[in-house]
């Protein structure tokens, strides 16, 4: 059995390649009939902002990669040019099936539903152009930088992202020569261009670049316009590498620093049909290569359809199933949350159950007299932060307030400058992140000086500190005094100020010096008790899993007969189905109206079942490069609720997928189950909880006294 | 319910560390735990001196350790320099100027202080260490600078020993050979072996030591952690050693330090400690090790509660002085029988006099050592006897003795023979503050009296007592026998008593009848 060498590239995926299969499984919401029409809508425009984000931080890093010469293989044994070649094919076959959506089922059901959206400007009525041109004089020609190109005038820089129209223009009168010209889509003005309808309820709308196309001609008008085209290109610029890469890369890239082509356009959009002598001349500036080149049948970047979401008029076509974030009742408004927190530990579920809980501990920690000091580290916070404005104060009353801000957080760095500023003006201790590391774990500890001694306050969560994404990310909190949480509270904050590490740990797991291995442990102590005939049982619920020696422990652990049951919403590098394992390792994947954020671990540990919650996944960044920490919960009470929670995950016929042997992903088998949709079973659950708890409060009935001596 | 914070500074020689313990009348919790590494012995042992980026990064820390404290509201705090401090040729200097630029005060702590108060540590233990101790035990405490073992008999401490072997200074020496990885153990055995033979020979003798309570940065941090099994975790045996031996020769550097959990560069000294560690063992033949996981800030802490009458050891340390300062006595020949004659008489005399000498309980202890050690010196000259008393005191260490106490004790044997000086005579020649200095003279004059009273060394004088009465102190002495030769030197020894409590001792001597 254990002839299997379970290290052979060949039992891993490529990582890129399954996020491709993440953001199709994302389309795959878009397609659902389940769905309300303009839910689809904004599935659609968030595959389209994962994949340029995929392109900027991944796709990027493996040009980067190809253009320094590395050739070190991925966890699949794949090289990084081969990684990109088949990418290449994937990404292309991903845009196509976006656009497939978007033409063959959105825009006609759309119409159905009373909005019509005019694809082509040729299209509009004679009524229509009329506003539309008038439009365009009023509101967009002022902003307008056309650019023409010839002998003296350079090819113009093409801003990153931004959406272009690019036209083949003839000087009127001159000798018929081909000149290039081209124009910005300003992306000051909104996207999406209302026409007032000549039919009674129906909407109807035109994009900005038809707008412009329409009316190309009196940006140029020495010249006659031969063609004009959409275009979009997207840089490999202004990155920094990510930390996903190893060392050796960095390396390797700063001793061939010349070799990086800084600015290097790495995909081109254009519309289908494009002038074959405009994409020449496109290609040939750009220096971009075929493979390079989408060419789209529809509206280039369909970002635009989030905004689209938000036309009134259309609420009964949106989700109604979930109900907003609900009270916790173990922490009802207005309470004393440090008395509640005494009572006994809390687990919080967002956003089911509301966050406001968790801003509350930082405002009344802030007022607090007896509170001594604050210490918080910060990943994303939301612009106009409440917590942020409750740990200024707290500053400003006299408590130390120390607070980690990681600068590092990806497209979050300018923002997180300035308000980490303010903090320190507010007379905040500030560390502005680690030298080589980033700090990714979410832990408040709040110190009160109580009569009996000094008691400590910790939350602990699976997500950031953000009141904003707290709505829409799936996550777990922990609030407990626990003493020896607090402990270690103390002692990471003392690690995260830069003295020496505690002589031991007593609950907590941090990365990137413990936790990996501790993990390898929990699976590890699995596979021995399931190889001495005892039971052996895993359930992991994460976002992604990449790590090989995580995947490798797990798929020996499979083999000696443990059930390993994954949840892994996006990357995933394990496979299924492997020789040796079976039907021992299962994958499911959940995408649904919320993104799924928490990390959950169960470990069955021989009939002494053990469960953690983590700020980590299961990728080499989270345990090797990152600030990570893992924590127990093991109050009864609360384990019934993680263990309910996977279990409600495992149990989920709607929204769940599960990894096939053959690498694709299938939405689950729903015969002869109970329709389970385990977001919105968690929504009615926590309806029904804040309301118990209400009626027990309101149902004070006075017992009169019947006898009277 | 008064709950106090209270702070533990350890200024050691490779790291400065800071416990926040909150004190009340139910015992100690320590709530924080805070160190930084910074590598001061380095420098003192090589240079004498501290550099300058050293001291700017000592302050910088101290500056934050108080703004620790000050977070937790501590009412009080205490801190102490060990070795890196102590051996700097400008101590009074460094210290100064560390006050000055971050309000903390460092005190120096001798080498027996620092390790009385490890020994206090370990012994508030409670129930693990008093089930230790049942057993032959000794105490091995590795620093920096120097390894300290202290033994038991029994229940109580009865003698302690300092060998220059600290981690810190083996590591230098072995830099210095430019020895490489694999020749460490030899090298090690060799450099630890040789002192160690002598203090076989000198001190062990037949002791049966049975286990070793290890005090140090290592080895502890190791068996603290390793452990799944709470109730045995700090408790190892023999085969710890074969464990790490095999573990060295197998894996590589970065792979032990994971293994252990430490951090790479530790791995060095926790190499240096385990030989260490082996080496004494083998040369004890003891079998038990046990690490309480305790630090010098435990010990400040402890020290600090007690004083202030916040808790009590069930750990009698008092007998551990006593027992020391008898073994040293008898290692030097001292009568037993006189001493304990004298220790009777000097007792008497200072607990009917507390009215005019005002000294309390440690003084007394004092003066009993002062009385088993009176006559240590004779063991080199009969002659010079005071001088050579003096000498064998002030360079024997015994664990629980301040070095002040110490030189108290010292001073008081000296006087009891020869001339008194006078503090304006001592000079320089004396580190002796003023109150020391009285407590000197006070306790000379009380054991010069015991001593004439027994001149003869006959132990004549059976049963003593004594009153003050006006400006007497009238010694009544239940005796048959001629004590002509007492009562003819007494007036000598009086005289002194006189002079330092303005109280005149007069002999009654009461027959007993039929005796």
């Amino acid at each position: 059995m254990s002839e299997i060498d379970y290290k052979d590239p060949g039992y891993y995926t490529n990582r890129e390649l399954s996020w491709v299969l993440f953001d199709k499984r994302v389309l795959s919401e878009a397609k659902d009939k389940q769905n309300p029409l303009f839910e689809r809508l904004k599935f659609l425009s968030i595959t389209a902002s994962n994949l340029d984000e995929f392109f900027m931080v991944r796709v990027a890093s493996l040009k980067d990669m190809v253009n320094a010469g590395y050739e070190k293989p991925d966890i699949a044994g794949m090289t990084p040019r081969q990684q990109l070649s088949a990418l290449n094919e994937a990404t292309h076959e991903l845009v196509k099936e976006q656009y497939a959506v978007y033409n063959r089922t959105l825009l006609p059901l759309l119409l159905q539903n009373g909005l019509r959206v005019i694809g082509k400007h040729e299209k509009l009525t004679e009524k229509e152009a009329e506003y539309v041109d008038q439009y365009y004089e009023e509101n967009v020609y002022p902003v307008l930088t056309p650019m023409a190109v010839d002998s003296s005038r350079p090819f113009p820089l093409i801003r990153n992202k931004s959406l272009n129209i690019g036209a083949l223009v003839k000087k009127k009168g001159g000798d018929g020569e081909l000149e290039f010209a081209t124009v910005q889509v300003p992306s000051v003005l909104p996207r999406i261009v209302q026409i007032p309808s000549e039919d009674e309820g129906e909407t109807a709308v035109i994009l900005l670049e038809e707008v412009i196309e329409r009316n190309i001609e009196k940006l140029f008008l020495n010249y006659d316009i031969v063609c004009s085209y959409p275009f979009r290109i997207m840089r490999n610029a202004d990155f920094s590498l990510e930390e996903d890469e190893a060392e050796d890369l960095l390396k390797e890239i700063e001793k061939q620093l010349k070799m990086r082509q800084w600015g290097q356009a790495i995909r081109l959009e254009v519309e289908e049909g494009i002038d074959k002598r405009l994409i020449g001349i496109i290609k040939k500036e750009l220096s971009i290569g075929d493979e390079d080149i989408y060419r789209i049948d529809g509206p280039l970047d369909l970002t635009f359809l989030m905004k689209m979401y938000g036309l009134p008029g259309f609420d009964h076509l949106k989700e109604k199933g979930y109900a907003s974030p609900q009270p916790v009742p173990e922490l009802p408004e207005g309470c004393d949350i440090f008395e509640q927190i005494r009572k006994g530990d809390v687990l919080l579920h967002h956003p089911y159950e509301t966050f406001t809980p968790v801003v509350d501990f930082i405002r009344q920690a802030a007022r607090d007299k007896d509170v001594l000091a604050i210490k918080q580290t910060l990943y994303r916070v939301s612009g106009n932060s409440p917590i942020i404005a409750a740990l200024a104060q707290a500053a400003e009353n006299g408590k130390q307030v120390s607070v980690l801000v990681e600068l590092k957080a990806r497209f979050d760095e300018e923002n997180n400058i300035v308000w980490a500023k303010m903090l320190e003006k507010a007379g905040c201790h500030v560390i502005y992140g680690l030298v080589g590391l980033k700090t990714h774990s979410k832990i408040t500890l709040v110190v009160r000086r109580e009569e009996d001694g000094i008691r400590r306050y910790v939350h602990l969560g699976t997500g950031n500190y953000n009141d904003a994404t707290a709505k829409l990310y799936t996550d777990i909190g922990l609030l407990t005094c626990s003493e020896s949480i607090g402990e270690d509270a103390t002692a990471v904050f003392n690690m995260l100020s830069g003295y020496s590490e505690p002589l031991g740990w007593n609950k907590l797991s941090l990365a990137p010096l413990w936790l990996k291995d501790r993990f390898l442990y929990l699976i590890d102590r699995e596979k021995k008790n399931a190889a001495a005939g005892r039971e052996g049982h895993i359930i992991a619920k994460v976002n992604s899993l990449c790590d090989k020696d995580i995947i490798q422990a797990l798929y020996e652990a499979g083999a000696a007969g443990v059930k390993i049951e994954l949840i892994v919403r996006g990357i995933c590098c394990l496979k299924t189905g492997l020789p040796g394992i079976g039907k021992n390792i299962t994958v499911r994947s959940i995408v649904g109206n919320f993104l799924e954020h928490c990390r959950i671990f169960y470990f069955a540990n021989d009939g002494k079942p053990e469960y953690y919650c983590a700020s980590a996944d299961w990728m080499p960044r989270n345990l090797e490069r990152r600030v990570e920490i893992m924590f127990p919960v093991e109050k009864p009470a609360l384990r019934e609720k993680l263990i309910h929670i996977l279990s409600m995950q495992m149990k989920d016929t709607v929204k769940a997928h599960v990894l096939l042997p053959n690498g694709r992903y299938q939405k689950v088998d729903k015969r002869g189950k109970e329709i389970i949709n385990a977001q919105q079973e968690f929504c009615k659950e926590a309806v029904r909880a804040a309301k118990q708890k209400d009626e027990v409060v309101s149902n004070r009935v006075f017992i009169p006294e019947t006898h009277h001596e | 319910m008064a709950v106090k914070t209270f702070a533990a500074i350890d200024v050691g020689s490779f790291e400065i560390s800071m416990k926040i313990f909150q004190v009340s009348r139910k015992g100690m919790k320590e709530i924080d735990h805070i160190r930084h590494e910074i590598d001061m012995g380095t420098e003192t042992y090589t240079t004498g001196k501290l550099s300058y980026e050293r001291v700017e990064e000592l302050c910088r820390v101290l500056c934050e350790f108080s703004e620790i404290m000050k977070t937790y509201q501590v009412c009080d705090y205490k801190a102490y320099g060990t070795s890196a401090i102590r051996e700097a040729e400008n101590t009074a200097i460094l210290l100064n100027q560390i006050e000055v630029r971050t309000g903390i005060h460092i005190d120096v702590l001798s080498n027996s202080e620092q390790r009385f108060l490890d020994y206090k540590s370990i012994a508030f233990q409670g129930e693990g260490f008093l089930k230790i101790i049942e057993n032959g035990t000794a105490i091995v405490d590795i620093g920096g600078g120097s390894i300290q073992i202290s033994l038991f008999d029994k229940d109580t401490l009865v003698s302690t020993q300092n060998m220059r072997l600290g981690v810190l200074r083996l590591q230098e020496r072995l830099n210095h050979l430019n020895a490489s990885l694999s020749q460490y153990d030899n090298l090690i055995e060799e450099l630890v072996d040789s002192q160690l033979q002598v203090y076989k020979k000198l001190y062990l003798r037949e002791r049966e030591i049975k286990n070793i309570i290890v005090v140090d940065d290592y080895i502890s941090v190791m068996l603290r952690k390793k452990s799944d099994n709470h109730e045995m975790t700090g408790y190892a045996g023999k085969e710890l050693f074969d464990h790490f031996e095999k573990a060295y020769h197998t894996k590589s550097v970065s792979q032990l330090a994971q293994s252990w959990d430490m951090p790479e560069e530790n791995m060095p000294m926790a190499h240096i400690s385990v030989m260490m560690l082996k080496r004494i063992m083998e040369t004890m033949g003891a079998e038990l090790i046990w690490a309480p996981g305790v630090t010098l800030c435990d010990g400040i802490a402890y020290e600090y509660a007690e004083k202030n009458k916040m808790i009590t050891a069930s750990h009698d340390f008092e007998q551990d002085i006593i027992a020391c300062a008898k073994n040293i006595s008898k290692r030097y020949r001292g009568s037993r029988k006189r001493s304990e004659t004298l220790e009777q008489i000097a007792l008497t005399i200072f607990d009917s006099t507390k009215k005019i000498h005002g000294l309390g309980k440690r003084e007394r202890l004092l003066l009993q050592l002062s009385t088993i050690l009176h006559d240590c010196g004779k063991y080199i000259s009969m002659t010079n006897l005071g001088e050579c008393s003096y000498s064998i005191i002030m360079s024997t260490e015994v664990i629980g003795l301040s070095h002040r106490e110490r030189e108290i004790v010292a001073n008081v044997v000296k006087y009891n023979h020869l001339e008194f000086d006078y503090y304006e005579e001592m000079g320089l020649h004396s580190s002796l503050d003023k109150n020391a200095y009285l407590v000197v003279a006070k306790l000379t004059a009380i054991l010069r009296l015991a001593n004439g009273l027994d001149r003869s060394h006959k132990q004549k004088f059976k049963n003593v007592r004594t009153s003050l009465k006006d400006n007497e102190l009238v010694i009544t002495v239940d005796t048959n026998e001629d004590i002509t030769l007492e009562k003819g030197l007494f007036d000598g020894r009086a005289a002194f008593f006189q002079e330092v409590f303005n109280v005149r001792p007069v002999i009654r001597q009461k027959r007993v009848i039929g005796g």
